[in-house]
């Protein structure tokens, strides 16, 4: 291993022979360390799931926040550097308010995905003063939104990239949760379906046992927009799969 | 702000077929503040002679009062009625005496002449300068808004009922677009053979 | 006292002030229908008694949906309207869509705002179609003071104009009218009859009007002569 990428994988501005960038490679191992989230679109609404890691019992597990509102009608979910998440979700929300001002408009899920994409690709900028990150964000999102074009899912990872999705999975599980994404979606999934569906494979990857206390639901739907689900609610989606 | 607008106020005067009718909002304020409601700017003169004098209210009052001390001195010498245009000339010459002190008030005349047996209509700057016409005449705070409707609203040859219909939306669409005009108007159509004096509502505000 | 006294029947010498705004003059208008909207202006530009041309149309077509029609500082108009122009660009290449009007109506007031103490001397109207499809007008202040009308009239015959509009098209004083929509022929026959008024009695409006009706199927435009005197 260190014979192969010796020396090039330090600086995120240098390329190596093959031209690959490490550090932005490593970023995109990052997030296989984190929990998993799972996100589906379907022609009713958005669905987001993720799971939370208790990882002690004296641990309040409200605290941890993985699916946030970006506006009434984006919101997102992130999986690895949570830490550096907080910095690309407060960029996505000042961007929408600022379109909101300037336009007097809902923001549209890719112009948002794009607007964090372009914050997301200046680490290493050292001309710019200050605010530039030195290293790529070790955060992939789901962004889960309704806009004008409909329900839509946007994937992003550390380098950037941001593709729309149907159904798409990230974290630790993810590439178990991304298969059985593929078995089970179909087009016209209802909403229902696809949280009870979310929740299932959610279920097969984590290591705890499914709660109402260890897993955060969001739906994003042309009626009610970004909408949290209390733990009330979430026990009526787990009773429908256990 | 100019001593014109000081009071606000407007009069409005037009032209028909053997008839001419003339016009003045309600209002009397000092500056912003609206002081009366049932304040008229024009006068009767005579039977079918009327003079509007939208200006500044207390030259109103002493314009008024002088013109009625010489048309009253006049009538007595001459034992006859007064003609409008010989009313015109008059405060126009009444005006100009004081050339470089001026009355701030700026008369519409109107009335019927008997002796030629038509309308005549005229109006004149706060020193005399006489503007005799067929058409239209006006003056005070809401001026453009009053040539804007007139120009689209008025034609030749209307009879009484239409030039009351016309000199009333008029001066109402004009002055609804003037803060310091309004509060109602009245209307006074002047035909060969009598006089019709209306009141219109229109918005407080 | 100065210290320094002129001498004697001469004023010391003092430099012209620049003045960084001129009045150019112009009319325009604006009345929205159901499913359309009629925008227009006259074609005349003037500085003071004089007249720069005959023929040049306030109106800028912003989009096939979108009609701006700007008047006053003519240096500013051309200024705010090339920038709102490649606003509008950069908007198409950022979101893969054109703007909508009331989009464009918030970026217009933004975009005035900004220069709050150091203004465009400009009158805004801006007609279209907003995102329903219905006709839409909106007005502006020199600030970014903005608001959705029915119809409006500006710049320098806009107090002329106004009233009329009140009575023919908002039917203001009509007792027992009933308000129904404005017809795409009624709306131009007003706009039309508003600016031969204006031009028989302000002498920086006149020539021609230029009439944009604005529908579904895009912009159609409309010549009209006024007098040219």
């Amino acid at each position: 291993m260190f014979l192969t990428r010796s020396e090039y994988d330090r600086g995120v501005n240098t390329f190596s022979p093959e031209g690959r960038l490490f550090q932005v490679e490593y970023a995109i191992e990052a997030i296989k360390l984190g929990s998993t989230a799972i996100g589906i679109s379907t022609a009713e609404g958005v669905v987001l799931a993720v799971e939370k890691r208790i990882t002690s019992p004296l641990m309040e597990p409200t605290t941890i926040e993985k699916i946030v509102e970006v506006d009434k009608h984006i919101g997102c979910a992130v999986s690895g550097l949570i830490a550096d998440s907080r910095t690309m979700v407060d960029r996505a929300r000042m961007e929408c308010q600022n379109h909101w001002f300037s336009f007097n408009e809902k923001m549209s899920v890719e112009s948002v995905a794009q607007a964090v994409s372009n914050l997301a690709i200046q680490f290493g900028d050292s001309d710019d003063d200050g605010g530039a990150m030195s290293r790529p964000f070790g955060v992939a999102i789901l962004f889960a939104g309704c806009d004008e074009k409909g329900p839509q899912l946007f994937h992003m990872d550390p380098s950037g990239t941001f593709v729309q999705f149907d159904a798409k999975a990230i974290g630790s599980g993810s590439e178990g949760a991304q298969q059985s994404l593929q078995e089970q979606y179909h087009k016209s999934m209802t909403l229902k379906e696809a949280l009870t569906a979310s929740l299932t494979i959610l279920k097969q990857v984590m290591e705890e046992k499914l709660s109402s206390t260890n897993v955060e639901v969001v739906t994003v739907t042309p009626e009610k927009f970004f909408h949290m689900f209390s733990k009330e609610e979430v026990e009526e989606v787990i009773k429908d799969i256990s | 702000m100019s001593i014109m607008e000081y009071n606000g106020g407007c009069v409005l005067s037009m032209m028909g077929k053997d008839c001419v009718a003339i016009a003045s909002d309600l209002r009397f304020g000092v500056q912003g503040m609206t002081v009366a409601t049932n304040y008229e700017k024009v006068f009767e003169i005579g039977p079918q002679l009327y003079v509007g004098l939208p200006g500044l209210a207390t030259d109103t009052e002493s314009v008024l009062q002088r013109l009625k001390l010489r048309v009253n001195l006049y009538e007595l010498k001459e034992g006859r009625r007064m003609q409008p245009a010989v009313l015109t000339s008059m405060i126009a010459n009444m005006l100009y005496e004081r050339r470089f002190g001026p009355y701030f008030v700026e008369p519409v005349i109107a009335g019927f002449d008997t002796k030629k047996q038509q309308p005549y209509l005229a109006s004149m700057d706060l020193i005399g300068c006489v503007t005799a016409t067929d058409e239209f005449a006006l003056a005070g705070t809401c001026g453009e808004q009053m040539y804007g409707m007139s120009e689209a609203l008025w034609q030749p040859d209307l009879n009484a009922d239409e030039l009351f219909e016309c000199i009333s939306q008029a001066m109402m669409n004009a002055f609804d677009r003037d803060a310091v005009s309004g509060m109602g108007a009245i209307v006074h159509i002047i035909e060969k053979d009598k006089v019709t004096t209306r009141r219109i509502k229109t918005r407080m505000d | 006292m100065a210290l320094i006294e002129p001498f004697a029947g001469h004023t010391p010498m003092q430099a012209q002030r620049f003045s960084p705004y001129s009045d150019n003059g112009g009319t325009i208008v604006a009345i929205a229908g159901e499913d359309f909207a009629v925008i227009g202006s006259d074609t005349r530009l003037t500085v003071g008694y004089s007249i720069n041309t005959r023929e040049q149309s306030k109106l800028f077509r912003l989009s096939d949906k979108t009609v701006l029609a700007s008047c006053g500082c003519w240096c500013d108009v051309l200024t705010l309207t090339r920038v709102l122009n490649a606003r509008l660009q950069m908007y198409n290449h950022e979101h893969q869509k054109e703007m909508n009007t009331p989009a464009v109506a918030q970026l217009l007031s933004t975009m005035l705002y900004y220069k709050r103490f150091f203004p465009y001397y400009v009158s805004n109207l801006l007609a279209g179609l907003d995102a329903e499809g219905k006709g839409a007008v909106y007005h502006y202040d020199p600030v970014g003071h903005y608001e959705r009308n029915q119809y409006y009239a500006g710049g320098s015959s806009s107090a002329l104009l106004q009233p009329f509009l009140d009575n023919q098209v908002g039917k203001k004083n009509m007792n027992g009218v009933v308000q129904e929509p404005i017809t795409r022929e009624r709306a131009v026959a007003i706009v039309k009859d508003a600016f031969i008024s204006a031009a028989e009695r302000e002498i920086h409006t006149g020539d021609a009007i230029i009439i944009n009706i604005i529908d579904k199927t895009g912009v159609k435009e409309e010549r009209f002569a006024l007098r040219k005197d």
